[in-house]
Order: structure tokens, then C-alpha cells, then sequence
């Protein structure tokens, strides 16, 4: 809630973008600035924002090395704190990739993978000029502006352009991390043989189409009394007893 | 439960604690051992996803209402209390404590459990998550059995320090995301495998666990495979759309409960 709040204040009543996360994430974790690198498997990548010269500069460094903790954390699936990109642990572990990122004025750097289980869909990069790790209220929220970035590239590719204000409550459906979504995630994407991100994106288009929250649908399908099929946008609704 | 039963647990545990580490089957493999040794009906590990909330990493058996019932704990119930608290939580008696948590003794009353205990899962002076543990009957467990459980649940903090030794860079936060990360990757596993399959979610994640024992890979990542579709070999045909099985869609009750 407290996120999408934040995020709504960046917007000014326009729709959301994800340079609205950016800048929301920005004031929100105390952090210079933010990027965003969407990517289609191992190689395949576009940089989708990037809040100043030197978040432009990270993700332009990492996709011409092929290397640093946007990269690291896209292939582990994982946060990756770069408190201090001078130390020796960074320098050794990205060799051609710190002193590139220290040059062009990061001292630290936190990439935090978009992704919901399987679903990978990119990296958000958040830098500091000074050294120092987060404290654990501001990584906290971090992995918050991280899920909320995901979402709303999940949503984008599903079509939805959702108004924040009216839908915020949705995207904050407290249901929406239950383990009946990700199971009935893996029964769409047997059912339409399409990718994770699609059967995420299309269970998603159908809770907000029918005004219904997230966990509701998912159990729906989870108990197989709803089912999506791939030829049509249609779902078919198994009736109860009518 | 027998010394011998019990030394054996820990000797099994400690085995897993090797070089092709499994985090996942870990957790897997600590809480069917605390059902079995410390007598409980099911056990559960939630964790911290460190923006206050806990959520499921593990259960001793996959049934979706033992996953319900420690996911309900996101909002109340013992393990929150436990997590804030870092003290353990006894409750003899669930239905003397519908007041103090509504939903979960419902819900738990429901699911035929009588009594439950958590145990705060300490790493130096944090709490990173607990162990859930759930009586058939009512009764608190004596003060041998929840110290044994304590033990477990260290051992538990002890299998994601391992897992972070051996990915020796990241921070314990990292290795946090990371673990429940592979938890939602295994119910999206087990979500591909119920409609491959057509089984239910226990049978699916047993099958899963299963098929990664036998061809002895990681459980989160032949779940990875199985979902990203680079892994089909032994999933079968794609199951048959409702349309095939009945043109026309009739649910109608066959006399079972819900």
C-alpha cells in the first residue's frame, strides 16, 4: 500500500510508468538513481529507463561487459548488494565492470531481479554515489519497488495500462502471494503451452476484467473450475449447478 | 521418539549438507523429520520476506490446507507472534485461543489439528523465520521434545547459512529472496504438473521430488525446467481441454464434501 502511494505521488494523476517506480524508489530508499533492464533470455536486452546519466551508464556498462550484480542477479535469481564497489570483493568480482561503474560516479550498487518465481523478467538497479549498504527498512522497500516494477512490466506486456489510484488496491491484493497463484501460473501455462509470463499476465487480465482479486481466480483454476484455452481470449467458466 | 531415531534425523540432515546442496529439499527434508521425531502431526518453515510479512518455504507434507494454513500466518497466528517476539509459542489447546487468532483456529480446527507450538528460527541477535508445529491432539509438547524442536529449527538457520557459505558472496538477506523465490518456483512446478498430469498438488510436488531424487538434480532446479518448458520428457501429452472431455460443461455435484 505504502509503495503504491509513493508511487502515486510521483504521478501526479498521470498514468503509471515505470519511471514513476524509479522516482518513487529514488526518494523512497535514499538511493541517486535507478535503472531498469528488461531481459529476454541470457541476451536479448533493453534498457527500459534509466533515471540520469549514470543509471544509463550501469546498465550500459553491464550489457557491453556482460558483467555486475544486474547480470549476476538476473542468472542466480536474487538481490545482489554492491555496498562498495571499490572494495577488493567487488573489484575481484567484477573486474572490468567496478572500475567502469566507479568512473562513471556509482560507489554502490543494489540490483534487484523482476521476477516472480520462474517469471524473470529483468533487473531494477538502484545506485549511490557514497559507499554504504541499505539499512534493512530501505532494502526492505526496495525489494518492494522491485516487486512493483514487476508487476507493472508483467501488466504492460498483458496490455493493461491500469489508472493507479482506481486499481491500486489490486495490485496491493494481499492474496496475491499466495502459493494458490503460482500453482494455478503453472496450470495456465500447461493449458495455453505458453510461457510463465503470458499464463501470469493472462491470469492477472482476468482478475482485473472481472473485478475479482488475484487468489480468488487462481483457486478458481487451481480447482479446476476455470480453465484457459489457447485458440480464443475466452476462458471457460465450468457452471455449478445451474 | 527413540535416541537412536533421533541421532539418525540429525546424521541424515547433516548428509545434505554437502556440495550439491539443495536449500529447497533441505527445508523439505527438516520438517518430515520433525513431524516424525518430535511426534507432531505436520510441520512447516515460514521466513521472513523482510518486509515484515512470513511466508512459506517448507512443509512436511504438500497438502494445500497445511499450505493454507501456515500461508494464513502472513496476517496471524503463532508464527508472526514467534517472529516478532523471538520466543517460542506453546498452545495446548486451540480452541482456547479463538479469540486471540479467529481465522487460524478456524482454519487450523478445521484441518484436524488440536494443539500447536512455534519456534523462532534465530540467527545471532535476528529472527529470520519459524517452525510450525501441529498436534493431532491437544497437549503442549514436554519440555525435551520443544528443545529437541529448537534444535531442528537451528539446524534449519544452519541449511540457509550453508547455502549462502557455498554461494559464499551473497548476504543472508540475498539468500532469504533467493529461497522463497524457489519456493514460488516450485508451486508453479507443481501447478504445470497437476494439468500435465492431471493429479492433485501433493501428488504433483511428490512426483517432482521424487523425479529429482531419481535423476539427482536439485528440486529447484528441475522445477525451473519443468516451468521454463526445457524440461517435458517425462510430463506426458499436454492433458485434454474441457471441451474434449465434456462438450458441454456440467458440474454437478457428485455427493462429495466441497
Amino acid at each position: 500500500m505504502r509503495i503504491w502511494a509513493q508511487v502515486g505521488k510521483q504521478t501526479m494523476g498521470a498514468p503509471a510508468t515505470v519511471g514513476h517506480v524509479c522516482a518513487a524508489a529514488m526518494a523512497g530508499v535514499n538511493v541517486d538513481g535507478a535503472g531498469v533492464t528488461i531481459m529476454a533470455g541470457s541476451t536479448a536486452r533493453d534498457v527500459l529507463h534509466a533515471s540520469d546519466r549514470v543509471a544509463a551508464d550501469l546498465e550500459e556498462w553491464q550489457l557491453t561487459y556482460g558483467q555486475g550484480p544486474c547480470v549476476d542477479a538476473f542468472t542466480r535469481g536474487g538481490p545482489v548488494i554492491a555496498p562498495d564497489l571499490r572494495s577488493s570483493e567487488s573489484l575481484s568480482r567484477w573486474p572490468v565492470f567496478s572500475p567502469a561503474a566507479l568512473d562513471s560516479g556509482a560507489r554502490a550498487v543494489f540490483a534487484l531481479p523482476l521476477q516472480i518465481g520462474a517469471i524473470r523478467l529483468g533487473v531494477l538497479d538502484l545506485y549511490r554515489a557514497r559507499p554504504g549498504a541499505m539499512s534493512s527498512y530501505e532494502l526492505a522497500d526496495a525489494l518492494a519497488f522491485a516487486d512493483a516494477t514487476a508487476m507493472m512490466v508483467i501488466d504492460d506486456a498483458a496490455g493493461l495500462q491500469p489508472d493507479t489510484s482506481e486499481l491500486a488496491w489490486q495490485r496491493d491484493d494481499p492474496t496475491a502471494h499466495q502459493v494458490q497463484v503460482h500453482q494455478a501460473t503453472g496450470m495456465i501455462i500447461a493449458q495455453l503451452g505458453a510461457s510463465a509470463e503470458i499464463a501470469f499476465a493472462r491470469l492477472r487480465a482476468y482478475a482485473y476484467a472481472h473485478d475479482r482479486r488475484l487468489g480468488d481466480v487462481a483457486r478458481d483454476v487451481v480447482e479446476r473450475r476455470l480453465r484457459f484455452e489457447p485458440d480464443s481470449l475466452r476462458e471457460s467458466m465450468e457452471q455449478d449447478e445451474v | 521418539m527413540s535416541e537412536r531415531q533421533l541421532a539418525e534425523a540429525f546424521v541424515e540432515l547433516a548428509d545434505t549438507l554437502v556440495d550439491d546442496f539443495d536449500l529447497m529439499d533441505f527445508l523439505h527434508q527438516v520438517t518430515v523429520r520433525c513431524a516424525r521425531v518430535l511426534g507432531v502431526a505436520a510441520a512447516g518453515v515460514l521466513l521472513t520476506d523482510q518486509r515484515g510479512a512470513l511466508r512459506v518455504a517448507a512443509a512436511s507434507t504438500e497438502q494445500t490446507r497445511l499450505l493454507e494454513l501456515l500461508q494464513l500466518q502472513t496476517d496471524e497466528g503463532p508464527c508472526p507472534e514467534c517472529f516478532h517476539s523471538g520466543r517460542a509459542v506453546a498452545v495446548a489447546d486451540l480452541s482456547a485461543a479463538a479469540e486471540r487468532w479467529p481465522r487460524f483456529v478456524t482454519q487450523a480446527r478445521e484441518s484436524g489439528f488440536a494443539s500447536v507450538h512455534a519456534l523462532p528460527m534465530r540467527l545471532r541477535s535476528d529472527v529470520i523465520g519459524a517452525l510450525n508445529l501441529f498436534g493431532g491432539q491437544p497437549g503442549a509438547l514436554d519440555e525435551r521434545t520443544i528443545q529437541l524442536g529448537q534444535a531442528l529449527a537451528d539446524v534449519a538457520t544452519i541449511g540457509l547459512l550453508q547455502a549462502r557459505a557455498i554461494r559464499h558472496h551473497e548476504t543472508l538477506a540475498e539468500q532469504l529472496q533467493t529461497a522463497l523465490n524457489s519456493r514460488i518456483i516450485i508451486e508453479q512446478a507443481k501447478g504445470v504438473i497437476a494439468e500435465r498430469r492431471q493429479v492433485d498438488m501433493d501428488e504433483a510436488f511428490e512426483l517432482l521430488r521424487h523425479t529429482a531424487r531419481r535423476n539427482n538434480r536439485q528440486l529447484s532446479e528441475l522445477a525451473r525446467s519443468i516451468v521454463d518448458g526445457s524440461e517435458t520428457r517425462w510430463l506426458g501429452e499436454p492433458a485434454p481441454t474441457a471441451y474434449a472431455r465434456a462438450p458441454i460443461p456440467l458440474h454437478r455435484s457428485d455427493g462429495g464434501v466441497g
